[in-house]
């Protein structure tokens, strides 16, 4: 996995910018959020995957920008925060504010269109969202949320592996050069 | 400032969204007390600072106060004393009046018991310049209804005669003047004799015989004799008592305060003052009923004709003799009455003559 992550580094001056075609981003935001709040009531298996948090890692990785990526990451949080019942307003804003800003900044200096770097970039992001999670809800609505678990770990690598297949589909919504 | 946030762009503004939605949290997260945590980090977060406010105004006025209190303290020490010299002197005139109001009761009160007296209040308004004459004047005169010869009391004890009278004022001759004398006798053992002014603070009783036994600290009190002073009137106690020749020498301590004398009474009449009420200030002893004769007691009692002589040497007035009606010879005349109501009852001139 070591090799195939240095085979994505490229020097910073390599890595290409990507545009997407207008309104795709929201849209995508949109459709994301809805869907991951339609999958709700079908049962648990629908929150094993955040959906929004795989789209603010792609775009911000791709637009790589981290004044872009905070912002979505910020919109999506509390457009998520607003459409769940019982979650205050910025619990999941902040946690994916961090996590596009992070992302937007990673993006900017690794080549992240091979499929096993982002497996491994969405492994991480997913734990780094879930800390960011739990230090929230522990320091702010004390709440014994877990930095880690078994069930986390299983739900990341479920996420890592729907996240190649996704980001692949997103790369669709490119402009080409 | 805004050079670093200018090139710190994205860190700045991830910096200010993610504290935003903190705030924004905040707002909406309630604790114990349904208290938002909001305020409850305002609170916290103000407390300190309000605490440090708090206590920088405090001692920093207290510094400012303490430096404008030093400054204004000179002014309002000098001011303060200024009121306390006024106050002292407040305090003294009211000191006067509570003495002079105390006085005035005293006197009211020698009235009230003695109503079937007739005297007069009267003030001491000069005394005389004469250093060795024991005489003062008194505010009470001829239109006063005052006369020669009239006592002069106070609730204390006697304090003299009047001597000469004038349209608004009165010449008052001490008991301890030279030319004074008083017909007087022992309240307990009712032996008569004579105080004689002697120009001192303390007169003497004069006419005593060595053997008789006189203590010190004994009452002595008016006789009558003299036809001045009524019968019973306290004179003062004696100081010493020794033996001399031919009579005892006593020196007596007067009643009254005679060096410091301001109000007086002038008693109009020479009628005998009933005994004082109890707790009352008058000083006047009462006059016990007269003890059965007996030699020993005649023999002290007796020298009521023999006085004249004395008498008649103290007054120095040869009208006041005649006013008087032979105050200063009261004796000399076995029916004289005032002579016969000073001594004990049952006794005549004739058993008392022998003693002297």
């Amino acid at each position: 996995m070591a090799s195939m992550l240095n085979t994505g580094l490229q020097s910073e001056q390599n890595i290409e910018v990507h545009k997407f075609y207008g309104g795709s981003v929201v849209l995508v935001s949109f459709v994301a959020l809805i869907l991951q709040a339609f999958l709700h009531k079908y049962g648990r298996w629908a929150d094993v995957v955040d959906l929004p948090l795989l789209v603010v890692i792609y775009f911000g990785v791709s637009r790589r920008n981290p004044v872009t990526g905070l912002l979505l990451g910020a919109a999506i949080g509390i457009f998520q925060d607003g459409l769940s019942h019982d979650n205050p307003i910025g619990l999941y804003g902040i946690a994916k504010t961090l996590v596009g800003y992070v992302a937007s900044t990673i993006g900017a200096h690794l080549d992240t269109d091979h499929p096993v770097a982002r497996f491994v970039l969405t492994f991480l992001f997913f734990h780094f969202h879930q800390c960011v999670l739990a230090f929230t809800e522990r320091a702010l609505l004390n709440q014994p949320a877990p930095y880690f678990s078994l069930h986390l770990l299983l739900d990341s690598l479920i996420s890592a592996a729907v996240s190649v297949f996704l980001f692949a589909a997103l790369d669709r919504l490119r402009k080409s050069a | 400032m805004i050079g670093a946030l200018s090139r710190h762009r994205p860190l700045a503004l991830l910096a200010g969204v993610v504290l935003a939605q903190v705030l924004l949290l905040a707002y909406q997260i309630r604790r114990a007390h349904d208290v938002r945590l909001i305020r409850y980090w305002s609170v916290e977060a103000s407390t300190p600072v309000a605490r440090g406010g708090t206590w920088l105004f405090s001692h920093l006025g207290g510094l400012w106060s303490g430096y404008i209190g030093l400054r204004n303290a000179r002014t309002e020490n000098e001011e303060l004393r200024a009121k306390v010299a006024q106050m002292e002197l407040r305090n003294r005139e009211l000191e006067t009046q509570a003495n002079e109001a105390h006085r005035l009761e005293l006197l009211l009160n020698f009235r009230q018991v003695h109503p079937e007296v007739q005297m007069l209040a009267a003030q001491v308004i000069e005394a005389s310049a004469d250093p060795a004459s024991e005489t003062l004047v008194i505010n009470r005169g001829e239109q006063d209804r005052v006369k020669r010869n009239m006592a002069v009391i106070t609730p204390d004890g006697i304090v003299g005669k009047v001597v000469e009278v004038f349209h608004s004022t009165s010449q008052v001759t001490l008991m301890t003047d030279k030319n004074m004398g008083v017909g007087a006798m022992f309240a307990d053992t009712r032996t008569h004799g004579v105080i004689k002014g002697t120009g001192d603070p303390q007169p003497v009783m004069d006419y005593v015989v060595n053997d008789e036994k006189v203590a010190v600290g004994e009452t002595i009190i008016t006789s009558g004799e003299d036809r001045i002073f009524p019968k019973g009137l306290l004179v003062g106690v004696v100081a010493s008592a020794k033996e001399g020749t031919p009579f005892e020498k006593i020196a007596v301590r007067p009643a009254a305060r005679l060096d410091r004398l301001e109000d007086v009474i002038v008693l109009l009449t020479q009628e005998e003052l009933a005994p004082g009420k109890p707790g009352t200030p008058f000083a006047v002893s009462p006059v016990p009923p007269s003890p059965p004769a007996e030699p020993s007691a005649q023999t002290k009692a007796a020298p009521a004709r023999s006085l004249s002589p004395a008498l008649a040497r103290t007054n120095p007035d040869p009208k006041a003799d005649s006013s008087a009606g032979s105050q200063a010879n009261p004796s000399g005349n076995a029916d004289n009455p005032a002579v016969v109501r000073a001594m004990p009852a049952g006794k005549t001139d004739q058993q008392s003559a022998p003693a002297r």
